[in-house]
């Protein structure tokens, strides 16, 4: 009668990323940052230590019965959980990621509720998915009503951050940035791919991905969470470089607020760290534009350059009163 | 491409499976009240049990195919709500009246198991593992309108409304799988009394069908895992008594893909709760799909959801009991 | 750091000042926000001149946040979204103005725990991305002041550095009403002290803002008779006696505001072409203002008397 777990494979994966600083004063080591993530006293929180500090948290569901968001305004009732998860990469940035995966076709009714609870992260349309729609309405943001992931993100992010670890004396004022994904069905026989990556106002990005049907959710989820670090990296460190009005204001001062970048954020860009290795090449798009890592290098040598700069008047003054 | 060379053990955490057999069977489960009524009320109890033991097993072996049906059966005692008499005492009686009836039990396990086993807090993980049924028009807010300790089948009568001029007429609840009209139920969990959590009779149960059903896992290790018996004496401190004892050596596995429950009648309502709470709880994923792999091995056809998976005999109480009242 | 604004009774100038307050403060670097916790009669999209925030807040503001009705409250870019010819131009080296604004139709609430938890949700999250957070309380001992207060003393804002600023008029009777509203049986301290706030670091974060002040010295006032001129000085003293008398006098004070007839008339914010080139504003006020501003984070004026 019911219909077995495998029988619904999802064409649809759709989620959000929040990425923030970690308002703490010092980044947390290994050991804390676990105590922070651990949403499950009887579940093990994934510690990493190579090639970067990263710790993931295990996964909580969310139970959902609404309407889907839909760009055309079709108004589809789904039901189902939605998976979140955190992450902390080098006791620095913290992420919290929401998404859930949809099957083609769903039952008319709803099911018994254990029935959904068997199948964490997966929500089923009353009927046909309209596939597109959908992925449009989620990239555009839920209206009233509708499956919001990003309050599930920041639910679960706002949670996190009453954790009595954190001070919230975070050593610079930073925004988020929401990350907002989705993950249609390659064709059979071809492989991962990106198909679009959007900036947009507000810290709001966007990205859309073609991935074959045994690409688990969750590989996905993971590789919007390394776009959203490193995005948040480069967005983060350009915000401080406009502040500090590097030129126009005089020299130590400019590079005094430029000291929170080399003590905290410098380090931290390592792209496809964590990422799932049948994945990891859509990085390669990326690169070659606008070519990310090649922005991150320009920053980061300016700040050294401007750093050397001014290391020079000391110079001369160390010199002079010899 | 698929040989990965270098490892980190933390990063990859490891679920341990747990033997399973078809169905745990369980003898019955013992309070206070009944152990007072004397040993004859408990052969009474057996005796009864006997005939429906026959009728599961039948079941479970037709369920079995063609491969020999793997049951184990168990016995509950409670020593969590009340504690009375003591295991030296209790358990050979038990064994006996079981006995004369003609019932083996494989496995003798205490309440209090259920609620702390061997340090690990099995109550409090579960509790953190409930994700309730969300009624319709629940997009993702966070816990609808859950009142801390309870837990629904539906929506609640909205109470007094937070905005202060708001005076509404008084709404039914709503069972959320309600067929034309609601049956709707709303269980208590557990109530703090002077700083101590008492967990409630269902919502130890659920824990204990959990248990049965091998899905309790501790960071990757099963939890409640029977500790064999060494034939002798139980000791005089239900404390000393393992969570779960191993009483028959030959048995087969403690947990199962099924369980089946025999039990008085009168405990239609709190079982009913039971499976209020399980349909809830989302259960350790690894430890699920070990039990999925697993069936489909032995091509047993398990129910989906867990709440499917334990079955029931609610059978008529022992005629005395009524008598004697309480 | 947050600053809130309270006062006891209305027309004490609060909602116009703090703006003007954040105002400056952005002006000066600072990333600002400013929260309209007015929930009886929000003015601050009136203040900052942006009459799209009105239409946006319909159902999407703080009040619809707080209640749970929206994931999050809209926020409103004032330098990008301001009608205001002035505030337009946004200057080099200022820092961002948000304005997050009430709901229309939202009345008050009482606070319950899922109300106070979105609302510390918020105050972290903004404390995260501003340098200063203002937020505009309705007057009185309000819901918006309650539940700030059992906010503040919680475990998880601990962390959070919180001023607050009574603003009151120049009268016997706002002296008296501010200092009730502060250290009055029901008042903010007591209030505070009863939900865990330890009193003497809860006294040391208040300081008073006397608002709407006539400087007998200023030019304004120089036309007047000598008789009548004495007569001000005299009740000026008198109120600076009873104010000290009821425990806010000259160590409680931040700053005073004189009276200002653009501030009480037309309730915007004051730039520097209205001191400089129109001169409708007095320099004066400007100054006041931009001081005030600036003793917000002045550790020198929260020492403890």
């Amino acid at each position: 009668m019911a219909a077995p777990g495998q029988s619904a494979r999802p064409v649809l994966v759709c989620g959000e990323v929040r990425t923030c600083l970690l308002p703490s004063f010092q980044a947390l080591d290994g050991r804390a940052a676990a105590q922070l993530l651990r949403l499950r006293a009887d579940e093990h929180v994934r510690v990493s230590e190579r090639p970067n500090l990263y710790v993931l948290s295990p996964e909580v569901l969310t139970g959902v019965d609404c309407r889907l968001p839909t760009a055309n305004g079709a108004r589809v009732r789904a039901v189902g959980t939605v998976a979140a998860r955190a992450a902390l990469t080098e006791g620095r940035v913290l992420q919290a990621t929401a998404y859930f995966s949809a099957p083609a076709t769903g039952p008319d009714l709803r099911r018994p509720w254990g029935q959904y609870l068997v199948r964490p992260g997966l929500v089923e349309p009353f009927g046909k998915l309209p596939e597109q729609a959908t992925a449009q309405g989620v990239l555009r943001g839920a209206g009233r009503g509708e499956l919001d992931l990003g309050m599930i993100a920041e639910g679960l992010l706002a949670g996190l951050l009453r954790h009595p670890l954190l001070d919230h004396k975070a050593p610079f004022k930073s925004r988020r940035t929401h990350l907002r994904w989705t993950a249609r069905r390659a064709p059979d026989g071809e492989g991962p791919a990106l198909v679009r990556f959007t900036l947009a106002e507000d810290g709001l990005r966007s990205m859309e991905l073609r991935l074959p049907a045994d690409t688990p959710a969750a590989a996905a989820a993971g590789l919007c969470e390394d776009l959203a670090l490193h995005d948040w990296l480069l967005t983060t460190v350009v915000h401080m470089l406009d502040n500090s009005r590097l030129g126009a204001a005089d020299g130590p001062s400019a590079v005094l607020a430029l000291r929170p970048a080399v003590d905290h954020l410098l380090h931290l860009w390592m792209p496809r760290a964590h990422v799932d290795r049948t994945l990891g090449h859509l990085w390669d798009e990326l690169e070659r534009e606008p070519g990310f890592s090649r922005q991150w290098h320009s920053l980061v040598q300016r700040i050294r350059d401007q750093l050397a700069v001014q290391t020079i008047p000391l110079l001369h003054q160390a010199l002079s009163t010899r | 491409m698929t040989d990965v060379v270098f490892r980190e053990t933390s990063a990859e955490p490891r679920t341990q499976a747990v033997p399973l057999s078809h169905l745990s069977l369980e003898l019955g489960h013992l309070y206070m009240e009944d152990f007072e009524a004397g040993p004859k009320r408990l052969g009474e109890h057996f005796a009864e049990v006997r005939i429906w033991v026959e009728a599961a097993r039948a079941s479970a072996a037709r369920r079995a195919g063609a491969n020999r049906p793997r049951i184990s059966t168990c016995f509950l005692i409670d020593d969590y709500f009340s504690r009375f008499s003591t295991p030296a005492e209790l358990v050979p009686l038990i064994l006996k009246e079981a006995e004369e009836a003609g019932l083996t039990i494989d496995y003798l396990a205490r309440e209090s198991g259920c609620a702390v086993a061997d340090r690990i807090e099995l109550a409090e993980s579960v509790m953190h593992r409930l994700v309730e049924s969300p009624p319709p028009g629940s997009y993702g807010s966070r816990p609808p309108v859950s009142r801390t300790g309870w837990l629904a089948n539906g929506q609640r009568s909205p109470g007094r409304g937070a905005a202060l001029s708001e005076v509404t007429a008084w709404q039914p609840p709503q069972e959320t799988a309600a067929r034309n009209h609601s049956v709707f139920m709303d269980v208590e969990l557990w109530s703090d009394k002077d700083g101590r959590r008492l967990w409630s009779c269902p919502f130890l149960a659920a824990v204990w069908q959990l248990a049965r059903l091998g899905l309790l896992r501790h960071l990757g290790e099963p939890v409640l895992t029977p500790k064999p018996w060494d034939g002798g004496d139980f000791p005089h401190d239900w404390d000393r008594l393992p969570p779960l004892l191993q009483l028959n050596p030959e048995a087969d596995p403690f947990s199962a893909y099924r369980t089946c429950t025999l039990m008085p009648n009168r405990f239609l309502a709190v079982e009913d709760a039971v499976r209020l709470v399980l349909d809830q709880i989302d259960v350790d994923a690894r430890a699920l799909e070990q039990v999925d792999r697993r069936s489909r091995g032995e091509r047993v056809e398990v129910p989906a959801a867990v709440a499917q998976r334990a079955s029931y005999v609610f059978y008529e109480e022992p005629a005395e009991s009524s008598d004697e009242g309480t | 750091m947050l600053i809130f604004a309270a006062s006891d009774k209305g027309g004490t100038g609060r909602s116009v000042t703090s703006a003007n307050l954040a105002y400056h403060r952005a002006l000066s670097g600072d990333d600002v926000c400013y929260l309209d916790f007015d929930f009886g009669s929000p003015t601050a999209s009136a203040v900052f001149d942006v009459p799209d925030a009105r239409q946006a807040a319909e159902d999407r503001g703080l009040h619809s946040y707080l209640v749970g009705e929206v994931g999050e409250p809209v926020r409103v870019d004032v330098w990008a979204d301001t009608e205001h010819r002035v505030l337009r131009n946004r200057p080099p080296g200022s820092g961002r103005l948000v304005l997050m604004p009430g709901d229309l139709s939202g009345g008050e609430f009482a606070t319950d725990d899922d109300n106070l938890r979105r609302c510390v949700d918020l105050l972290l999250r903004l404390n995260s991305e501003f340098d200063l957070i203002v937020v505009d309380l309705s007057a009185g001992r309000s819901y918006a002041v309650d539940m700030v207060l059992e906010a503040t003393s919680l475990p998880e804002m601990r962390g959070v550095d919180a001023r607050w600023l009574i603003f009151h008029r120049w009268t016997r009777q706002h002296v008296a009403a501010a200092a009730g509203l502060v250290f009055g049986k029901r008042g903010i301290v007591a209030g505070g002290v009863a939900r865990g706030h330890d009193e003497d670091a809860l006294r040391g974060s208040i300081r008073f803002v006397r608002a709407a002040v006539p400087d007998p010295k200023s030019a304004l006032w120089s036309q007047v008779s000598a008789t009548q001129s004495a007569w001000m000085r005299e009740c000026d003293r008198d109120l600076k006696q009873l104010a000290s008398s009821h425990g806010i006098g000259y160590s409680q004070v931040l700053g005073a505001v004189p009276l200002e007839p653009v501030l009480q008339w037309r309730e915007q914010l004051i730039t520097d072409e209205d001191v400089l080139d129109s001169q409708i504003a007095n320099m004066e006020t400007w100054q006041a203002l931009s001081d005030l501003a600036g003793r917000l984070t002045d550790d020198k004026y929260w020492e403890q008397a």
